[in-house]
């Protein structure tokens, strides 16, 4: 348990030194005076901006060597201080709070949805491997994942939300804004882990710990309730964890379609604006969530499987 | 223990099974009774397993049985699926093969008990688990109620699967293979349990291979030949003085009936370990092992598995590195000529080389005469089409082939029926 | 308990199957499309005409024309030569090292194995779309982070199924029995351990272009990826994407070609149904 412990911790601490790493050399790779543009985001771009700017580089210190200061750079990292947006000037620790709310609402939402989708069909398609079920669940599963996410999501826009007009195509605020991202990821997550239930369904059925739960005389319900579930969940859990990344890329790609106003929304504005702090916060959060969802993961597993349970 | 049901005999009578128009299983007849077990030997794909299945009402839907199967007066083959399920656990009871596969993983072992009495007695859920714990109690597992099945030990889950058939109180009790993968002590243990259930009263009927189980469990003996039952009767008889000639044949593959040859070492070592030591992390395996092998000398190392035996014959052949001591071999001699014959001889070849291209490279390597090579291997293109038995005689073969080619003629001979014949099992094993 | 054979389904070459045929048929089509559709069709992608402007489809203009009056099918083709060649370059920039380091890290172990597990963690921390997005972030609409980002995330998959399974490779009996016979470890590597691992190889590989499609038009469509006029499929869509009304097929085009390109990737990488 400890030893899982830490590997999630070396993973969250790696994510903050590749994101601050690269955000350090995007600082000062880009065009033009540092200093200057920090001053500018802060305080306007008015007639003192020069020195603001000087201001700016004696507090944050731009001119010592450059081993110093990504030191300092990652030090405030770890404490969590983001520093300032570029563009609105805001801290960008302000601005998160309210992205992560709305992107942890819409990645909830997905998973709940697509747990509710995939095993369900997987199920169907798992009792009677190769039959006709199992065909259309593959042939669906095979299509979807043919379909970038951003299609997907234009499809369901398209459809829901402009020929039929049942749902709104974006925004943010009630369930209804949430439905159309929510389940654009949801079907992605789906169409993948339906197949996976449906293995595990399959191997199960063929266990001889299955069968022989037959012979033992259990009537049919307790053989599937006490012997099949448990196991069959096994490999679908553990999966999850795999999609993990599949949701953290989703949630950006689709908040950007839907224009959704979480993260990963943000994430690709700041790219495109070149807001390097904003760029290193919201891809701090995103890259943290997605080690919080495996972690989560992991430890559902150990709570089903106890062979993973014992200590190594 | 909950009492057997009182069954009086098992009856089969000519039964067979057919897989379409082909006969798998012809007309089998043999009866049970309580005292007297039965045992059915015979080597894989002769059927025995299929006369199990059909009593217990398992076989596969493409296979057809007929004839009669009576318990007690009740027509097994004529019962519809319903009535041969209600059968489960409550009149018959399967002793798996592999338990440790049978136990479901992510379950301790006592709630595997305790639910035969919850769910198929009827019991509550507090008397379910006292009597799980008197049946686990029963097989010497009072105290592992609450592992799991991958904390326990082959022999420790063969004993949970009696405790579960115990549970459900069945009179006929069917072991199949019950000692496959298990070591020769582990298997002395089963039988002397299986000879118990024989005493409570219970019908046994036993699936095996091996003689020194049919032998220990004594009772009547039947011997299966590709489908049929060639030889039946009283264990001492069938056993002792075998009437059948593939019974003796099958009685004379047996290690325990070899002839013992004697030995005459001729002088000096050709191999030997002094003061060997291996550990495996804090495991210690064996230390100051001294072990020499002369010309023309036989030398065994036998114990249980996991002493270590295998990994003396790996230092030996230079494959693994002992943490102290010295291995000796001969001087001037190639290092080809030790060579090693797996315990799994189709494990022993590339999945994905013929074993011709394979022999080929092996004479090429070695600059060999191919043409002589190629009688041998002529018969057999793929390492796939090829049983097991055929593919241990090739990996023979290619041992010899480091040495020189003049076997090729005698494997030839032995090598081209393509099933192997337990007589030639046997001078396989002596040569 | 009993003696650990490896799992044979991995070491077995499959079958062919009627939906790998399939596949291989579409991606053959694709590819003549990619390849011979620019040479064949003659037309600048780039070339406005505004007289044509959302062209019908069968007119002067095969697949008709977008709003600038460019001819769709030059620019279906030159998307399709762009995302198949860049996915396929993408492929091989990751597959070779990937392969390479996997065999040497099973067969070397130590330091060597140990170094490049870390790198392999480190890559793998973070999902990698978003390692893409943070190097795009460098110049963003440019050609280079975004296959230097795609080949640095995909790399690693090869390197761990070729490590994995060579490794598994090299422990069996088989391998045991044929040093002792007095095989070199060139023979050994040539003939057991390579064609143990090319149908996994193959397969890696077409997922690995699966990926570097969507990735390529995904990060175009949110504006981060190759940007307009640049004839890319996924930039395509959302240029069109306001004209829905008047050119439904038109907007349709691209996704379908998108769609089509995986959907034949898939099919080939697809495994067989037990």
């Amino acid at each position: 348990m400890r030893q899982f412990l830490l590997a999630r911790l070396a993973q969250a601490g790696i994510v903050a030194l590749v994101v601050g790493a690269l955000c350090f050399a995007l600082m000062r790779v880009l065009p033009g005076d540092a200093a200057m543009r920090i001053a500018a985001g802060r305080y306007g771009p008015d007639a003192r901006i020069a020195e603001a700017a000087d201001k700016v580089r004696l507090e944050l210190g731009l001119d010592r060597a450059w081993p110093v200061q990504f030191l300092d750079w990652l030090a405030s990292l770890v404490q969590f201080d983001l520093g300032h947006s570029l563009v609105t000037g805001a801290p960008v620790v302000d601005e998160l709070k309210v992205q992560l709310g709305a992107s942890v609402w819409l990645a909830a939402a997905a998973i709940m949805l697509s747990l509710l989708i995939g095993p369900t069909i997987g199920v169907f398609c798992g009792l009677k491997p190769n039959g006709w079920t199992d065909r259309l669940g593959l042939a669906g599963s095979v299509i979807l994942r043919s379909l970038p996410p951003f299609v997907l999501g234009l499809i369901l826009m398209l459809v829901f939300a402009i020929w039929l007009g049942w749902l709104p195509p974006a925004g943010f605020g009630t369930w209804r804004d949430l439905a159309l991202p929510a389940l654009t990821l949801a079907l992605g997550l789906a169409a993948v882990s339906s197949r996976v239930t449906r293995d595990a369904i399959a191997t199960v059925v063929k266990a001889p710990y299955f069968v022989f739960a037959r012979h033992k005389g259990l009537p049919e319900a307790a053989v599937v309730w006490r012997h099949g579930l448990r196991n069959a969940a096994i490999p679908v859990v553990s999966y999850l964890g795999l999609q993990a990344i599949y949701l953290v890329e989703g949630v950006v790609v689709v908040e950007s379609i839907f224009a959704y106003p979480g993260i990963g929304h943000a994430l690709v504005h700041a790219i495109v604006e070149r807001d390097i702090p904003m760029v290193q916060g919201t891809a701090l959060a995103m890259g943290l969530i997605f080690v919080a969802v495996t972690a989560a993961v992991e430890a559902a597993s150990a709570w089903l499987d106890p062979r993973l349970r014992r200590t190594q | 223990m909950n009492a057997p049901a009182n069954i009086r005999e098992l009856r089969i009578s000519e039964l067979s099974i057919h897989s379409g128009a082909t006969p798998i299983v012809r007309n089998i007849s043999l009866s049970l009774r309580p005292g007297q077990p039965l045992t059915l030997l015979g080597e894989s794909g002769s059927g025995k397993s299929l006369v199990a299945q059909a009593v217990m009402g398992t076989l596969p839907p493409e296979l057809v049985a007929s004839g009669t199967i009576r318990l007690d007066g009740a027509d097994l083959i004529a019962s519809s699926p319903e009535e041969r399920r209600k059968r489960w656990g409550r009149a018959i009871s399967l002793l798996p093969q592999e338990p440790w596969l049978a136990l479901d993983p992510t379950m301790q072992v006592g709630p595997q008990v305790a639910e035969v009495h919850r769910f198929v007695g009827g019991q509550a859920a507090p008397r379910s688990n006292a009597r799980a714990r008197a049946n686990l109690d029963d097989v010497g597992l009072g105290h592992a109620g609450a592992l799991y099945p991958f904390q326990m030990s082959g022999g420790m889950c063969q004993r949970a699967a009696i405790a579960i058939a115990h549970a459900a109180g069945s009179g006929l009790l069917i072991a199949d293979e019950p000692t496959k993968g298990l070591d020769a002590d582990l298997r002395d243990s089963v039988v002397t349990r299986l000879k118990q259930e024989v005493e409570a009263g219970r019908l046994l009927l036993t699936i095996t291979h091996d003689i020194a189980v049919a032998r220990a469990l004594g009772g009547m003996v039947g011997i299966m030949l590709e489908g049929q039952l060639v030889d039946i009767g009283p264990a001492e008889l069938v056993l002792g003085a075998p009437s059948h000639p593939y019974s003796r044949a099958l009685l004379d593959a047996d290690p325990e009936s070899w002839d013992q040859r004697a030995q005459a070492p001729s002088g000096d070592a050709v191999l030997a370990g002094r003061f060997l030591a291996k550990a495996f992390g804090s495991h210690v395996l064996f230390r100051d092992f001294d072990v020499e092998v002369r010309a023309g000398e036989i030398v065994a190392v036998t114990g249980p598995s996991g002493c270590g035996k295998t990994t003396v014959g790996n230092i030996l052949l230079g494959l693994v590195k002992p943490d102290t001591g010295s291995v000796e071999r001969r001087k001037n001699v190639s290092p080809l000529r030790f060579q090693k014959l797996y315990q799994d001889p189709p494990a022993a070849f590339p999945p994905h080389q013929t074993i011709r291209r394979g022999l080929r490279d092996l004479a090429k390597l070695h600059r060999l005469q191919w043409a002589m090579w190629r009688n041998c291997s002529r018969a057999f293109v793929s390492t796939r089409t090829c049983s097991t038995a055929c593919r241990a005689r090739f990996r023979e073969a290619s041992c010899s082939a480091s040495r020189s080619c003049a076997r090729c003629f005698s494997i030839r001979s032995s090598c081209l029926p393509t099933r192997l014949h337990p007589a030639s099992t046997r001078s396989a094993r002596r040569r | 308990m009993s003696t650990e054979i490896a799992s044979p389904s991995l070491l077995r070459p499959s079958p062919v199957s009627v939906t790998r045929v399939i596949g291989a048929a579409l991606l053959l089509a694709l590819a003549a499309f990619a390849v011979l559709g620019p040479w064949l069709v003659q037309a600048d992608p780039a070339k406005q005409d505004f007289s044509a402007s959302l062209a019908p489809i069968g007119g002067e203009y095969l697949l008709g024309a977008d709003h600038y009056g460019r001819s769709l099918l030059a620019r279906l083709a030159h998307g399709a030569r762009l995302s198949f060649g860049m996915a396929f370059l993408t492929m091989l920039t990751a597959a070779i090292p990937g392969v390479l380091l996997g065999l040497a890290a099973a067969w070397r172990g130590g330091w060597l194995e140990w170094t490049l597990e870390l790198l392999a963690n480190i890559v793998l921390a973070l999902p990698g779309l978003m390692l893409v997005l943070l190097l795009l972030a460098f110049a963003p609409g440019n050609f280079g982070p975004l296959y230097f980002g795609l080949a640095l995330t995909l790399w690693v998959e090869f390197y761990r199924i070729t490590r994995t399974t060579t490794a598994t490779i090299l422990k069996q009996p088989h391998i045991e029995a044929a040093k002792l016979l007095g095989f070199g470890s060139g023979y050994i590597l040539r003939s057991y351990v390579l064609p143990s691992i090319a149908p996994l190889i193959a397969t890696l590989a077409a997922f690995a272009m699966a990926t570097a499609i969507i990735a390529i038009s995904t990060l175009s469509a949110i504006s981060v990826g190759l940007q307009p006029p640049t004839p890319e499929l996924g930039s395509m869509i959302v240029e069109l994407l306001p004209y829905y009304a008047e050119a439904p097929v038109h907007v349709l085009l691209p996704p379908i070609l998108i769609f089509l390109l995986v959907l034949g990737l898939q099919l080939i990488a697809q495994k067989d149904s037990r």
